[in-house]
């Protein structure tokens, strides 16, 4: 068993001290804060009081709860891999010596500089039915008789959240791998291509595996940005149609709004806790890949 | 040596920083606090509420800040819920979106003002009836007072009704039919042409364009022995007329359910392409300025209804409240009563077009010449209908608008909406009623 304090506890204390300070004051406290607020019935306009697990109930049986949580975890789940696949594709093509490599890079980061709210107002300008973009496009190829309603049906108004939010993140991706792959000496590559490894070989018995800390790095990020994903859904569909895009900050925001604190606190407990057992479950799958090494 | 002067340099810097922050507290401190008065809206709206704000000034003594939210109600909501949950004593006086006012009231956050008001004797019937009675007392108690109010209204392109000899329609049926056919018209040089543009979208607006259309149809959000009625016969037939608009008559665009609020409507209407507009107050002098395409072409009338009801409008509109922890109170009376007369109430409506809560002055004869369509409107306020008035209203209308909404959109049947909507907010009214003791 390791030792929980370090031996050199009396040196370290005054280095470590201001640290652990400003954690405490801003991340711990209001954390705890969040977990005590979730245990009581703290609406505006009630008596506050001790409510126990009562938040939790309300929230098991609450069915605009379910439907934020099946919207949220469908739109990781679909959203997280696109987005690595592009990352992946796009850091490896950025690493390699093509021309005006440095302007590309830049680019490449344009839509992860504009602010959230901003690009969420963009795709709604592509999106819109009358003069967005994507229905001139459309209706420019002569197939429709009329426009299309893009964010109309359930599964139009996900798919064009994918799509923005992919288009926005991808750049965050491609940043993190091109770090690390500038990271892996080109002299390994020389010697695997000696000894006769080709491109598919070197990719997976190299690229892939010491590009491993950047990718749980990058899926980390990315999993827990999408978990809360919040201010593009709120712009871009306001939670609708029919609340089907309504992510879990999304719901806990609107239960702030409304006054009842107490609940809007129970659900970003339960938010809190997935991201955080997501992101122990990686960092535990990352180390075992290490071990097994 | 020269790395000395560097550090120094900054640490003067931040020394300065320091002094001057910690001089802008005290004083800040050594000043008397002004009167503050928390309201959002448009920068012009902003120019005229100060210009109001210096002329209380020079006529009371009394200074105001005018504390600027912003313009999208949710965030004018959100801009008061904070200071007022967390007990602070400014903002003194803010204005209220008429269905706040139940859940700020049973919060405790607003000033009780009938002693003022009886001493002072302001006159509580020189505001429209019912109003008063339905909106701004709370468990007996005068908490607010109307300062705007609103109702919906349906605009009508002139022109081309009159052209074909018709009048506005007075049934929903019959706005359809006319629709059908101008719209048909239409079509042949302007593609984009749309029958009827209403609120669709999954937000409160949808909730107000419901309690019109089931109301006229004898429906509505219904409470029976302390349960919410939904599911009933009347608002199947109102909202399966609204789920017909955009999929079977066609008559809205499908956006109408993803994409349509007020200004998303109006902008519609207003670059000429819609015949009718359900909308509030507010647009007739939009329609009517400057670069509009219906400049001049545009009729207001009240909303139709079904042959077994009558046309309602959903009550809207800015309500004046004072915060209950306001060390100001007898100064903030005095401002609640500038806002409120009817010198002040004349000049919103003249500089804006804003439609006052003072009843006489929808037949000030001067107000008539520039804004005639105001004599409708008394017409409509009086017959407006509030929206329910639970503090855990704002709860009901969020799990009512995606029910809705998703009906509209033709995911679920109009009855599964409503019978899901009726669960739900059942569930809503039994976790914060039970124990409020509300009505």
């Amino acid at each position: 068993m390791k030792r929980l304090l370090p031996p050199d506890l009396k040196e370290a204390a005054p280095f470590l001290l201001p640290l652990l300070g400003f954690i405490g004051a801003f991340v711990l406290i209001p954390v705890l804060g969040a977990v005590v607020n979730s245990t009581l019935r703290d609406v505006t306009f009630l008596k506050s009081e001790f409510a126990g697990l009562g938040n939790y109930a309300w929230l098991a049986r609450n069915p605009a709860f379910w439907q934020s949580v099946k919207f949220t975890l469908l739109f990781v789940a679909l959203s997280v891999p696109l987005q690595m696949l592009l990352g992946i594709v796009f850091a490896l093509v950025l690493n390699e010596k093509v021309p005006l490599r440095g302007l590309l890079r830049a680019c490449v980061l344009i839509p992860w500089v504009v602010p959230a709210a901003v690009s969420a107002r963009i795709w709604e300008l592509i999106y819109n039915y009358s003069f967005g973009l994507a229905n001139f496009l459309w209706v420019a190829t002569g197939i429709p008789e009329e426009p299309v309603n893009w964010l109309g049906t359930d599964a139009g108004a996900f798919i064009a959240l994918v799509l923005a939010d992919t288009w926005k993140t991808t750049p965050f991706v491609t940043v993190i791998l091109l770090t690390g792959l500038s990271a892996i000496p080109e002299d390994i590559y020389l010697q695997a291509q000696v000894d006769g490894a080709n491109l598919f070989k070197r990719f997976v018995k190299i690229t892939v595996p010491l590009l491993k800390p950047a990718i749980v790095v990058a899926l980390i990020f990315r999993t827990i940005d999408s978990l809360r994903v919040f201010d593009l859904n709120y712009v871009l569909t306001n939670g609708g149609p029919g609340g089907s895009t309504t992510s879990v900050s999304l719901h806990g925001y609107q239960y702030f709004l409304l006054g009842d604190f107490g609940y809007g606190s129970a659900v970003s407990v339960v938010l809190f806790l997935v991201a955080l057992s997501l992101t122990l479950a990686y960092i535990k799958i990352g180390r075992i890949g290490q071990v097994i090494q | 040596m020269r790395r000395i002067p560097d550090s120094l340099q900054s640490g003067m810097l931040f020394a300065v920083i320091l002094l001057s922050v910690v001089l802008a507290v005290s004083c800040a401190k050594d000043r008397e606090r002004p009167l503050t008065f928390a309201i959002g809206g448009t920068p012009s709206e902003f120019a005229l509420w100060e210009k109001l704000m210096d002329r209380f000034q020079d006529e009371t003594g009394i200074e105001v800040e005018v504390i600027r939210q912003p313009a999208g109600t949710d965030q004018r909501r959100q801009g008061l819920v904070i200071p007022l949950a967390s007990r602070k004593s400014d903002p003194d006086v803010f204005l209220m979106d008429v269905v706040w006012i139940a859940q700020f009231a049973a919060s405790g956050w607003l000033d009780p003002l009938e002693e003022r008001a009886r001493r002072d004797n302001l006159d509580l019937n020189a505001f429209f009836p019912g109003i008063i009675e339905r909106v701004d007392l709370y468990g007996g108690r005068l908490i607010a007072l109307p300062v705007l109010i609103d109702g919906g209204v349906l605009y009508y392109r002139k022109d081309l009704l009159e052209s074909r000899g018709l009048s506005p329609p007075e049934t929903w049926n019959e706005l359809a039919r006319i629709a059908v056919d101008i719209q048909n018209e239409e079509r042949t040089t302007n593609p984009g042409f749309h029958g009827f543009v209403w609120q669709g979208a999954q937000y409160e607006g949808l909730v107000c364009n419901f309690l019109e259309v089931a109301g006229s149809n004898n429906g509505g959000i219904g409470f029976s022995n302390g349960k919410v009625v939904l599911d009933t016969p009347e608002n199947r037939v109102a909202v399966l007329f609204m789920h017909d608009l955009p999929h079977r008559f066609r008559i809205s665009p499908p956006s109408v359910y993803t994409e349509m609020k007020e200004e998303e409507a109006r902008l519609e209407f207003q670059r000429g392409n819609a015949l009718f507009e359900r909308n509030w107050p507010y647009a007739w002098l939009l329609h009517e300025s400057r670069g509009s395409a219906v400049k001049g072409k545009t009729g207001i009338a009240i909303l139709p209804d079904f042959p077994s009801g009558r046309s309602v409008s959903t009550l809207g509109g800015w309500h004046v409240g004072i915060s209950g922890f306001s060390d100001e109170k007898e100064k903030a009376w005095k401002l609640v009563r500038y806002l409120v007369s009817y010198k002040i109430q004349k000049e919103i409506a003249l500089e804006f077009g804003n439609t006052p809560g003072l009843m006489d002055l929808y037949d000030d004869p001067e107000i008539l010449s520039v804004l005639p369509h105001f004599s409708k409107l008394k017409e409509v306020f009086q017959h407006a209908l509030p929206r329910p008035t639970v503090p855990y209203y704002a709860q009901l209308s969020d799990s009512i608008q995606r029910r809705l909404n998703a009906a509209l959109t033709g995911g679920i049947s109009p009855a599964e909406a409503l019978s899901l909507a009726e669960r739900d907010a059942r569930r809503i009214a039994d976790r914060y009623e039970k124990r409020s003791g509300a009505p």
